[in-house]
C-alpha cells in the first residue's frame, strides 16, 4: 500500500507576521518559511506505518514555488521514499486553494494507486481545514478528520478523533483520506545521513497542466488585517478598588 | 575595620534618599542559584538612579559599612551574597532599568546596570539587531552583573565575552565619586583602560551603573545541528574544520555528552531528546548566515565533509524555529538536570582548546583512581571551556561523598594548572574560589590585584571577601 502525504510550506510558525501595507494579505519577503506543523505530523505518521510495514511507500507531495523543494527535502530527510513537487506558481505570496489542491492530489493518488493520504488537519497560514475533506470527496473515499491516534487493519482504519468533550473512535474502510491533530505523534528531526541520502532520493517536478487541473482562482481575498491590539492592563491595589475600576471605567458591573 | 550598618546610619541614609530606595529584604537576596549558600542579612537599598548610588556610597564609605552590589542574583559564585561579617548594606540595581539611549546607525545601546539581560536581547531583536551574549540565565541576570562577573555564554565563540561586547561603563567609585565611562568611541587610546578594570571586577572596585554596548546586525537566516561525534578529540577537530569552513558564521560551539542526556531522563527537565539513542558524545552548532548563505545547507555540507573525514556519525538539523528553540532547550537544561541529580563538585575550567581532549581523559583517568563517579563534562568547547561536573552513583547521595570534594577539586585544578589553563573560565572568583585564586595565581599578578584594590578601595567596603580575601 502506497501512502501520498501532502506537504505545505507556510510562514514559520514562530515568526512575528506582518500584513503588507495594501492588506493583500501577509508579507513573506525574506521571511523563514518551514513545512506546516501538522504536516510533519502526518509525515511522521506515515513514516512509522512503513517501518511498522503495514504501508509500502511513503510519497511526499508539495504544491506551490520552486522552493517547496526544500519542504520536500525535509520529508525525504525525516525517512519519505520519493517527493513530488507540483509547481503552480512563482510568487510565494499566491496561496493555491483548496479545491485547486484537492483537485490535483486526487489525480496524483489516482495515478499512484495509492490507497491512504495522510495530511494536516489544516494549513497554520490560512487555517482552511478543507483540502483533506474536498479530497475525500472528489476521490469519493471515506474521511477520517482530527485523527490523534491511528490504527491501520487490513481493510480498514481504526481512528481516534479529538472532538468536543472528549475522543471518539470511528472506523472506516480503505482507501481513505485521514486528517491529522496535534497529538497524533512527536514528529522525528531531520536526519542529517538521510539528507545526504535524500539528495539522491527522487524528486519529480510536474505542472497542474500534466494532471489538466486548472488554476483560476474562486475565492478573492478582500482584506487582510492585524488582529487589534491588546491595551495594557494595569495594576490596582485593592479589591476596592478593582470595583470601582469595574464599575466607573470600563462599565461592566 | 568593616563596621555594621547601624540604625544611626541607616537615618543618615534616609535623610538623603527616598522612601522608595529603602524596601523590605525578602529570602531571595540571601540565596544563590545552587541553593548551598546562604547571605546574613543587610539592609536592602535599591536606587534608581546614579546620583542616588553615589550618595549610598559615600555615606557608607564615610562610615566603614561593606556594600554588597547586587544584579539578578544568578552568580554562581557567591559573589552577591555575604555569609558572615558586619551587616551589610545590600545595593540593588533592579530600578535602574532604563535604556538610556541607542544609536541604531552606530550599533550602540545604553543601558542602566539593571536592565534584564532578556530585556536588552528583545529590543534589539526588535530593531532587527542582537545583543549577543546568551545563557541559560538570561531572563534573570542584570546587565550590570554581566560586566561585573565578565560572564561568557554560548557564544562567545562568535562575539566574544561581555568585556567584548561594551564599550564603556559608568561606576560609583568606593569613595563616591562618579566615572564617567559612558563611550560611544569604538578607538580611544587615551591611557590606561578603565572600563576593562571595573568589567570583571565582581563589584570589588565599584558600582557599575550604566553601560555602552555594542549590537550586532542580526543574522539572516539561523540553524542549529546535533553532530554525533566519536570522542572530545573528534569535536576539537570539528571544531577546526568548522572554522576553516565557516569562518565567524559558526555562533556556538557546544559539547555534550551522554551522562548529561540520562540525566535529562532520569531527573528531567522534560526536553525532546534529538536521537532515539544517547551518543556518547555529540556537539550543538548554530550557524547564522548573513546575506545570501542558508545556513541550512551550510550545515548540511559540513556535515557532509566531516562525515567523509569520519568525524561525525549521524546528526539532526533543525528545520524550523521551534525545532532550533528544542535543541536548545536540550543545553539549556542540562545545569537544571545537575542540579536536580546533585553534584559533588562543579568546575568551571578552561584550557588550550587543543588540549581539551588530553584535559578529559586525564581527568577521567586520575578520578577513576580515587572512586568512582558519574561524569557529566559539556559546554563551550569551542572556547577551550568545559564544565566538569562530577556526581555520585546513583543510589548514592551528594552527602555521602562528601569527603571526595576536596580530593577531587584539587585532582581538577592540578591538572588544568599543568595545561596553563584557568580554574574559573567565565563564572569569576566570588566568594567561593579565593583559596585557589591564591594557591594557583602568579604571586605577581596578586600583588598588583592587591595594589589596585588598595589604591581604589583602602578601606575594602566594596564586595568584602570577594575575589581577595579580607586580611
Ligand atoms: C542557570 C545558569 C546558567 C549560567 N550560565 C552561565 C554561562 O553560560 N556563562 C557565564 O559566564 N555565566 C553563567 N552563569 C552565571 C553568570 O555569572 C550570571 O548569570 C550573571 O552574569 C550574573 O548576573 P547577575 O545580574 O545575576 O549578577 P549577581 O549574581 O547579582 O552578581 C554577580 C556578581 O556581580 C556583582 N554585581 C552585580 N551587579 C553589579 C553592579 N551593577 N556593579 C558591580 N558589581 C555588581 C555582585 O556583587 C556579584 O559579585 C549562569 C548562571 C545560572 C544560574
Amino acid at each position: 500500500m502506497k501512502v501520498i502525504v501532502p506537504v505545505k510550506r507556510v510562514i514559520d510558525y514562530n515568526v512575528k507576521v506582518r500584513v503588507k501595507a495594501d492588506g493583500s494579505g501577509v508579507d513573506l519577503t525574506n521571511v523563514k518559511m518551514s513545512m506546516n506543523p501538522f504536516d510533519e505530523i502526518a509525515v511522521e505518521e506515515a513514516i512509522r506505518l512503513r517501518e511498522a510495514e503495514k504501508v509500502t511507500e511513503v510519497i511526499a507531495v508539495s504544491i506551490g514555488v520552486k522552493q517547496n523543494q526544500e519542504t520536500l527535502r525535509t520529508a525525504l530527510a525525516m525517512g519519505a521514499d520519493r517527493a513530488i513537487l507540483v509547481i503552480a506558481s512563482e510568487d510565494v505570496h499566491q496561496d493555491i486553494e483548496p479545491l485547486t489542491v484537492a483537485k490535483l492530489l486526487k489525480e496524483i493518488a489516482t495515478e499512484e494507486a495509492a490507497n491512504l493520504v495522510l495530511c494536516g488537519k489544516q494549513a497554520i497560514d490560512n487555517d482552511m481545514n478543507a483540502t483533506g475533506q474536498m479530497l475525500s470527496a472528489l476521490l469519493g473515499w471515506s474521511q477520517a478528520t482530527f485523527a490523534s491516534e491511528l490504527n491501520i487493519e487490513a481493510k480498514n482504519a481504526v481512528v481516534t478523533r479529538e472532538v468536543d468533550g472528549g475522543l471518539q473512535s470511528i472506523k472506516v474502510s480503505l482507501p481513505s483520506v485521514i486528517t491529522v491533530d496535534l497529538r497524533l505523534n512527536q514528529p522525528r528531526y531531520a536526519s542529517l545521513p538521510n539528507i545526504m541520502k535524500a539528495k539522491r532520493k527522487q524528486l519529480d517536478e510536474k505542472v497542474p497542466s500534466d494532471y489538466g487541473v486548472d488554476l483560476t482562482a474562486r475565492l478573492s481575498i478582500i482584506n487582510t488585517r492585524e488582529p487589534e491590539t491588546r491595551k495594557a492592563g494595569v495594576k490596582v491595589a485593592s479589591v476596592d478598588e478593582l470595583l470601582v475600576k469595574l464599575k466607573e471605567e470600563a462599565g461592566v458591573i | 575595620m568593616i563596621k555594621p550598618v547601624s540604625n544611626i546610619i541607616e537615618a543618615k541614609l534616609r535623610e538623603c534618599l527616598p522612601e522608595s530606595v529603602f524596601r523590605e529584604l525578602t529570602n531571595s537576596y540571601l540565596e544563590e542559584p545552587r541553593g548551598r549558600h546562604f547571605g546574613i542579612e543587610g539592609l536592602l537599598l535599591t536606587p534608581d538612579n546614579t546620583n542616588d548610588v553615589a550618595r549610598i556610597v559615600r555615606i557608607c564609605s564615610e562610615h566603614n559599612i561593606g556594600i554588597v552590589p547586587y544584579g539578578g542574583g544568578t552568580g554562581l559564585v557567591g559573589g552577591q551574597i555575604m555569609p558572615d561579617g558586619p551587616k551589610p548594606v545590600i545595593l540593588s540595581l533592579e530600578r535602574m532599568n532604563m535604556v538610556r539611549d541607542v544609536w541604531l546607525s552606530e550599533n550602540i545601546m545604553i543601558a542602566e546596570a539593571g536592565v534584564i539581560l532578556k530585556d536588552i536581547q528583545d529590543l534589539a531583536d526588535s530593531s532587527e539587531r542582537i545583543f549577543p551574549l546568551s545563557l541559560a540565565s538570561e531572563g534573570s541576570a542584570r546587565i550590570g552583573g554581566n560586566l561585573a562577573t565578565n560572564a561568557g555564554g554560548v557564544n562567545v565563540v562568535r562575539y566574544g565575552n561581555t568585556r567584548d561586547l561594551c564599550l564603556g561603563i559608568e561606576a560609583v567609585l568606593p569613595d563616591g565619586r562618579i566615572f564617567n565611562g559612558l563611550s560611544r568611541l569604538r578607538k580611544d587610546n587615551t591611557g590606561y583602560d578603565l572600563n576593562n578594570l571595573f568589567i570583571g571586577s565582581e563589584g570589588t572596585l565599584g558600582i557599575i551603573t550604566a553601560a555602552s554596548l555594542k549590537l550586532f546586525p542580526k543574522p539572516k537566516n539561523e540553524a542549529s545541528a546535533f553532530f554525533v561525534v566519536k570522542d572530545p578529540r573528534a569535536a576539537i577537530e570539528l571544531f577546526s574544520l568548522c572554522r576553516d569552513r565557516l569562518g565567524t558564521d559558526l555562533s556556538a560551539f557546544e559539547l555534550i555528552s551522554c551522562v548529561g542526556l540520562q540525566f535529562l531522563k532520569e531527573v528531567g527537565p522534560d526536553v525532546i531528546l534529538p536521537f532515539s539513542y544517547e551518543p556518547q558524545w555529540m556537539v550543538l552548532l548554530d550557524v547564522g548566515c548573513h546575506q545570501g548563505t542558508l545556513s541550512q545547507e551550510v550545515l548540511e555540507v559540513l556535515f557532509e565533509d566531516a562525515y567523509d573525514r569520519d568525524l561525525v556519525m549521524d546528526g539532526v538539523i533543525s528545520q524550523s524555529i521551534q525545532q532550533r528553540d528544542d535543541f536548545w532547550k536540550v543545553r539549556e537544561s542540562i545545569p537544571e538536570a545537575n542540579h536536580r541529580t546533585g553534584a559533588i563538585s562543579s568546575s568551571d575550567l578552561s584550557v588550550p582548546i587543543g588540549m581539551i581532549p588530553e584535559f578529559i581523559s586525564r581527568a577521567e583517568q586520575r578520578l577513576s583512581e580515587i572512586g568512582e563517579f558519574r561524569i557529566n563534562c559539556f559546554g563551550h568547547v569551542g572556547d577551550g571551556n568545559i564544565h566538569y561536573n562530577v556526581f555520585p552513583l546513583p543510589g548514592e547521595s551528594r552527602s555521602d561523598r562528601d569527603h571526595d570534594r576536596k580530593k577531587v577539586k584539587k585532582i581538577l585544578y592540578d591538572i588544568v594548572s599543568n595545561m596553563d589553563g584557568s580554574f574559573s573560565a567565565e563564572h569569576g572568583i566570588g566568594r567561593l574560589k579565593t583559596n585557589e585564586l591564591s594557591l594557583y595565581s602568579d604571586p605577581t599578578k596578586l600583588a598588583l590585584m592587591k595594589s589596585i584594590k588598595g589604591a581604589l578601595d583602602p578601606k575594602g567596603i566594596m564586595n568584602p571577601g570577594v575575589i581577595l580575601k579580607i586580611e
